[in-house]
C-alpha cells in the first residue's frame, strides 16, 4: 500500500481545476497536496478530447485537451504533489474529514486542514431527457462515453450516428465521430437555434452536409441489441432517420453527490456548491472549483478559478486567513439565471475567483451592473447577451469598498 | 447422441429459475433451457420489486396461496443467498371518502383472509410514515410486512443455485418445435435435438407460443405494460414506505416506493398491448407517472430521473395463475403468472415440485447441497472495501470503476467470471449496476464495455 503522506490539503478531482488548484496551493507554500482521481489517469474530460481550444484563458496555448493536462500535470512540484489515481472521495464531513478508498491506499479517513471539490460535470444521459423509445442493448451513448470509448481503443462498431443537441460538445462530437468511423446523419436540438457558434452550424450544415433539425424532439428510438431507428418530431412533421448510434451531447450538470451528501449547501440555480469569492463552500475548510460549481465553463477558465480556489485554500491551511462564514448572499436581477460566487465575504483577500454569470434572456444592447449598495461599482455594456454565453466579472479589479463595507451587493443585466 | 434429462424447464425467468432450484435439489438431471441470452430477461426484469404478502391478490386463488407462500419462502431463504429484504412496510393511501370507504373494506378482507396484520391508520399517522406525501390523504392502510427486494439478483441467485448443484443452463436456445417420444420429449434447439422425461413450460410471456409447440392451447398472453421512473438516490430521503394508491377495479395502480439500490421508484402504468416485444416506454406513459409523481409526492419532482423501463406483465383472459399439469402429455404449464412472479416464485416452485411427484416422476432427494451466495447490491448494505482483509489480499476491491453506484473492479471480474456468466451487457448491468447511476455510463461505460468485451471474447477462444 502506498503510504500517504499527511497532506495539509486534499484535491477531489485531477482535472483542469483540481491540478490547478494543486499547482496554486504548493506556490502559495503548502507543504503536502493529496490530488485524487477516481479515474484510471489524472486530467478529467479534457483528458479524452483529442482537439485543439483547451486551456486557452489559462495558458493562452492552442493546445488539445491531453496536451493541456500534460501541461498542468508537468507543472505540479511532485515533491509536495501526491497525485493517486483510481482512487474514490466517499464520504465528506465537517471537520473536514474525508473517506476515500483506492487500490494503492485502501479505505482510510484523513483529517487534512482544507479540501478542494474539482469533481466536474456529467453530461445529463438520454434517461434523464427522458426520452422515450426501447433501450437497445448498444449504441445509445452521450459525448462523454463516445470520447472515452474512442480514447482508450473501444470499438463503437456503428455506421451511422444522430447527434442530439447543438452545444459547442456537440460539434466536437463531429472531430470524435471521425476516428471512430461514424457518419453523422443528423443533428438535433429541442431549441430553435444553434447554440453553439451559428458559424459553426452553416459550416456543418454547408460544408459538411449534415442536416441540422432544430426545434425538434426525439419522438423514439428503436431496436434491441443495437439502435436501428430514430423518430424525430419537428416543424416538418414526423421523421424516422435509419441510424445506429444516437449520441445525446452537453446539457451538462455538476457532478456533485460528494458534496450534497456531505452537507454542502448547493445552490439550486447552479445544482453545483455555492461558494463565496474565495470558492468558500458553508462548510469550514472546504472550497470548490471548477465545473462543479456550474455547468459548463471552458476548461481554462476552471483552471483559473482552481487556481484562485487553491491559493485561497492555501492561505486557509496556512492559518494566514481565518474562515469567515458571514458572507451575504449577492442578490441577482430577473434578468439572471445565475452568478458565481454566490455570495460575497466583506473582508480583504486577494486571488478571488473570477466571477461567472449567465442570462436568463437574450438581450440585445445590455448593460451588466454590479452594485454595492446604491453604488454601481463595475459595469459593461455589450453588444448582445446570448443565454449560452459566459458573462465574466474580474472581482480582483473592483473597488476597495467592495472589500469592507457590508452592503447589499447585487448584480443585473439591463437594456 | 441426443442428450437426455429427466425434466427440462423451457423459460429462465424468476419463476423457471426457482424451479430450477428447486429440482436441483433432487437426483435428477436437469435442463433449464432460455431463448434469451441472460437469463431474467423478459417479465422477470421489469417490475416494482416489491415483496408482497399477496394481501391484495385475490383471496382464495391459487395466485393468493402460491404468493402466500412465496413470500414466507423467501423471507427464510433469501438471506442465505445473499439476497437483501428492506422491510419498509406498505402504505395503502386514500384521498377521498369513497376510498376511504373502501380502503375500509379491504382492510377487512385482508384480515378475514388471515392478514391480520393489516391496519387502518388515520392521516396523522400517514404523515408520519410518509412526511412528504401530498396533503389531503384521508386515511390509510398500513401491512407492516411488505418488503423491497432485489429483482435482478433474485433469478440469478436461483439460477447460480441451481447450476451449482447440477442442473444445465443453456441460454441463447429457442426452443422451435416439441415432438413427443417414447420417453416424453424431444425439443428442438439451435444445436439440435434434447429429449426430456417431463416438460415444465414456464415461458413467461411466450408461455402460450411453448404450450402450442406441445399442442396445448389453453389460453393466450395477453401482455401488459407498465412504465416506471426511477428518481435520482437524492430522492430518497423523502420517502421510507411503499406507498400504494387504493385500487380500481382496472389496476392495482401507480406505485411509489424505495429500492433496495437508494432510489425512489414511480410506477407502474397498466397498459393491455398487443405485441409481447413492446417494450417502448411512450410519451404517454412517462407523462401518467410524472403526473403521479407530482400528486402523491410532490418533492419527488425536484430530482432528476435517473433511468426509465417498462415491464411487461404475462397476463392471460383469467385474473388467474394458470398452472396446468398433464400427466399423461408429461408436461406441466406454468402461465399466467401476472406480476407476482417475483413475490410468489419460491411457492410456485415448491408446487410444481408437488405436481411432478405426484405421479409424473420419481427421485430421492440429495443430501450434499453446494451452498451459494450473490453479491449484495444494497445501497447502503456492506461493499467490499469495507472488509479491510479482502481488500488488503486484493486491490480490485479497492477499485470503483462505476461512481454511480460505486462498483469496484473487483465485482464486475467476479461477475465476468460467474458459473452463471453475465452473456450482455445488460446482464452485467443487472448482476452488478455498473452503468445504471445517474451517468448511464458516461464515467464508466467505455471501461465496462471493454471488460466485457474481453471477457467474452477470451471466453468465445477457449
Amino acid at each position: 500500500m502506498t503510504a500517504l503522506a499527511a497532506a495539509g490539503l486534499i484535491v477531489v478531482g485531477a482535472g483542469p481545476a483540481g491540478l490547478a488548484a494543486a499547482r496554486a496551493a504548493t506556490d502559495a507554500g503548502v507543504a503536502r497536496v493529496l490530488v485524487i482521481e477516481r479515474d484510471d489517469e489524472a486530467g478529467g474530460l479534457p483528458r479524452f478530447c483529442h482537439h485543439p481550444g483547451f486551456g486557452w484563458e489559462y495558458s493562452y496555448r492552442f493546445e488539445s485537451g491531453p496536451g493541456f493536462i500534460r501541461r498542468l500535470l508537468g507543472a505540479l512540484d511532485r515533491d509536495r504533489v501526491q497525485v493517486l489515481t483510481r482512487t474514490t472521495a466517499l464520504a465528506l464531513r465537517p471537520g473536514p474529514e474525508i473517506d476515500i478508498v483506492g487500490p494503492a491506499c485502501g479505505a482510510v479517513t484523513l483529517k487534512p486542514q482544507a479540501i478542494v471539490l474539482a469533481t466536474g460535470i456529467r453530461e445529463r444521459p438520454r434517461a434523464a431527457r427522458l426520452v422515450p423509445g426501447r433501450r437497445p442493448e448498444r449504441g445509445v451513448l452521450t459525448t462523454g462515453q463516445l470520447q472515452q470509448m474512442v480514447a482508450r481503443g473501444v470499438p463503437v462498431a456503428g455506421r451511422r450516428a444522430v447527434v442530439i443537441g447543438t452545444e459547442h460538445v456537440a460539434f466536437s462530437v463531429l472531430l470524435t465521430a471521425r476516428r471512430a468511423g461514424l457518419q453523422i446523419v443528423a443533428m438535433v436540438d429541442e431549441r430553435d437555434r444553434v447554440m453553439s457558434f451559428p458559424l459553426l452550424g452553416m459550416a456543418v450544415r454547408h460544408a459538411l452536409g449534415v442536416p441540422i433539425h432544430l426545434a425538434t424532439r426525439v419522438l423514439d428510438i428503436s431496436g434491441e441489441s443495437r439502435v436501428d431507428t430514430v423518430t424525430l418530431n419537428g416543424p416538418a412533421g414526423v421523421r424516422r432517420i435509419a441510424c445506429d448510434t444516437v449520441i445525446f451531447t452537453g446539457e451538462f450538470v455538476p457532478d456533485a453527490p460528494l458534496a450534497r451528501a456531505g452537507g454542502v449547501a448547493l445552490d439550486p440555480r447552479t445544482a453545483g456548491p455555492a461558494v463565496d469569492q474565495l470558492a468558500r463552500t458553508n462548510l469550514p475548510g472546504v472550497f470548490a472549483a471548477g465545473n462543479v460549481l456550474r455547468a459548463v465553463e471552458s476548461s481554462g477558465f476552471c483552471a483559473i478559478e482552481g487556481a484562485s480556489a487553491g491559493a485561497a485554500a492555501a492561505a486557509f491551511v496556512r492559518r494566514q486567513t481565518e474562515w469567515n462564514g458571514t458572507a451575504a448572499p449577492i442578490g441577482l436581477g430577473t434578468n439572471l439565471l445565475y452568478m458565481v460566487p454566490q455570495r460575497w465575504a466583506f473582508e480583504p483577500a486577494r486571488q478571488l475567483l473570477p466571477a461567472s454569470l449567465r442570462t436568463r434572456i437574450d438581450l440585445d444592447r445590455a448593460r451588466v451592473l454590479l452594485r454595492h449598495g446604491d453604488e454601481i461599482v463595475w459595469q459593461s455594456l455589450r453588444r448582445s447577451l446570448l443565454r449560452q454565453r459566459r458573462i465574466r466579472i474580474d472581482l480582483a479589479g473592483l473597488p476597495a469598498g467592495l472589500r469592507g463595507t457590508p452592503r447589499v451587493i447585487t448584480v443585473d443585466a439591463v437594456t | 447422441m441426443t442428450a437426455r434429462f429427466d425434466i427440462a424447464i423451457i423459460g429462465a425467468g424468476v419463476v423457471g429459475c426457482a424451479i430450477a432450484r428447486e429440482f436441483s435439489r433432487y437426483r435428477l438431471d436437469t435442463i433449464l433451457i432460455e431463448a434469451r441470452s441472460d437469463l431474467g430477461d423478459g417479465a422477470s426484469k421489469g417490475n416494482s420489486a416489491v415483496l408482497s404478502t399477496a394481501s391484495d391478490t385475490p383471496y382464495g386463488t391459487l395466485e393468493c396461496r402460491l404468493v402466500t407462500r412465496g413470500h414466507e419462502r423467501y423471507r427464510r431463504e433469501a438471506p442465505g443467498l445473499g439476497l437483501p429484504i428492506v422491510t419498509l412496510g406498505g402504505l395503502t393511501v386514500a384521498w377521498t371518502e369513497a376510498e376511504a370507504a373502501t380502503l375500509t373494506a379491504m382492510q377487512r378482507a385482508a384480515v378475514a383472509a388471515g392478514f391480520h396484520d393489516a391496519v387502518l391508520v388515520d392521516a396523522a399517522s400517514v404523515y408520519a410514515r410518509a412526511p412528504h406525501l401530498a396533503r389531503g390523504v384521508v386515511a390509510g392502510m398500513w401491512e407492516p410486512e411488505e418488503a423491497i427486494v432485489d429483482p435482478f439478483s433474485t433469478p440469478y441467485a436461483y439460477a447460480l443455485d441451481a447450476v451449482a448443484n447440477g442442473v444445465e443452463l443453456r441460454s441463447a436456445s429457442p426452443v422451435t418445435a416439441a415432438r413427443p417420444v417414447d420417453s416424453g420429449w424431444a425439443l428442438s434447439l439451435p444445436t439440435g435435438e434434447i429429449e426430456a422425461g417431463l416438460v415444465i413450460n414456464c415461458g413467461g410471456l411466450r408461455a402460450d407460443a411453448v404450450d402450442a409447440l406441445g399442442g396445448n392451447t389453453d389460453f393466450r398472453i395477453r401482455a401488459r405494460r407498465g412504465q416506471f421512473l426511477v428518481f435520482d438516490k437524492s430522492a430518497r430521503p423523502l420517502l421510507d414506505a411503499i406507498l400504494k394508491p387504493v385500487p380500481n377495479p382496472a389496476s392495482r395502480g401507480i406505485l411509489i416506493t424505495p429500492t433496495v439500490f437508494g432510489n425512489i421508484l414511480v410506477g407502474p402504468t397498466a397498459e393491455d398491448i398487443d405485441d409481447v416485444d413492446d417494450w417502448r416506454v411512450t410519451p404517454d406513459g412517462i407523462a401518467q407517472l410524472e403526473r403521479a409523481a407530482e400528486t402523491l409526492l410532490p418533492a419527488l419532482l425536484d430530482h432528476e430521473v435517473t433511468t426509465t423501463y417498462c415491464g411487461l406483465r404475462p397476463g392471460t383472459e383469467q385474473p388467474e395463475y394458470r398452472i396446468i399439469p398433464r400427466p399423461e402429455r408429461r408436461w406441466i404449464t406454468v402461465g399466467g403468472i401476472r406480476s407476482t412472479g417475483l413475490s410468489g416464485a419460491l411457492g410456485i416452485a415448491e408446487h410444481v415440485a408437488g405436481l411432478a411427484f405426484d405421479g409424473m416422476i420419481e427421485a430421492a432427494r440429495k443430501t450434499d447441497i453446494v451452498p451459494v451466495r450473490v453479491p449484495s447490491l444494497l445501497d447502503d448494505g456492506p461493499r467490499p472495501w469495507h472488509e479491510a482483509a479482502r481488500l488488503a489480499a486484493d486491490a480490485a476491491y479497492g477499485e470503483i470503476v462505476c461512481h454511480c453506484e460505486r462498483v469496484t473492479l473487483g465485482e464486475i471480474r467476479d461477475a465476468l467470471a460467474s458459473p452463471v456468466p453475465p452473456r450482455s451487457l445488460k446482464a452485467l448491468k443487472r448482476r452488478t449496476r455498473v452503468m445504471f447511476g445517474r451517468c448511464q455510463g458516461f464515467f464508466c461505460g467505455a471501461r465496462v464495455q471493454a471488460m466485457f468485451d474481453a471477457a467474452t471474447t477470451s471466453e468465445a477462444a477457449e
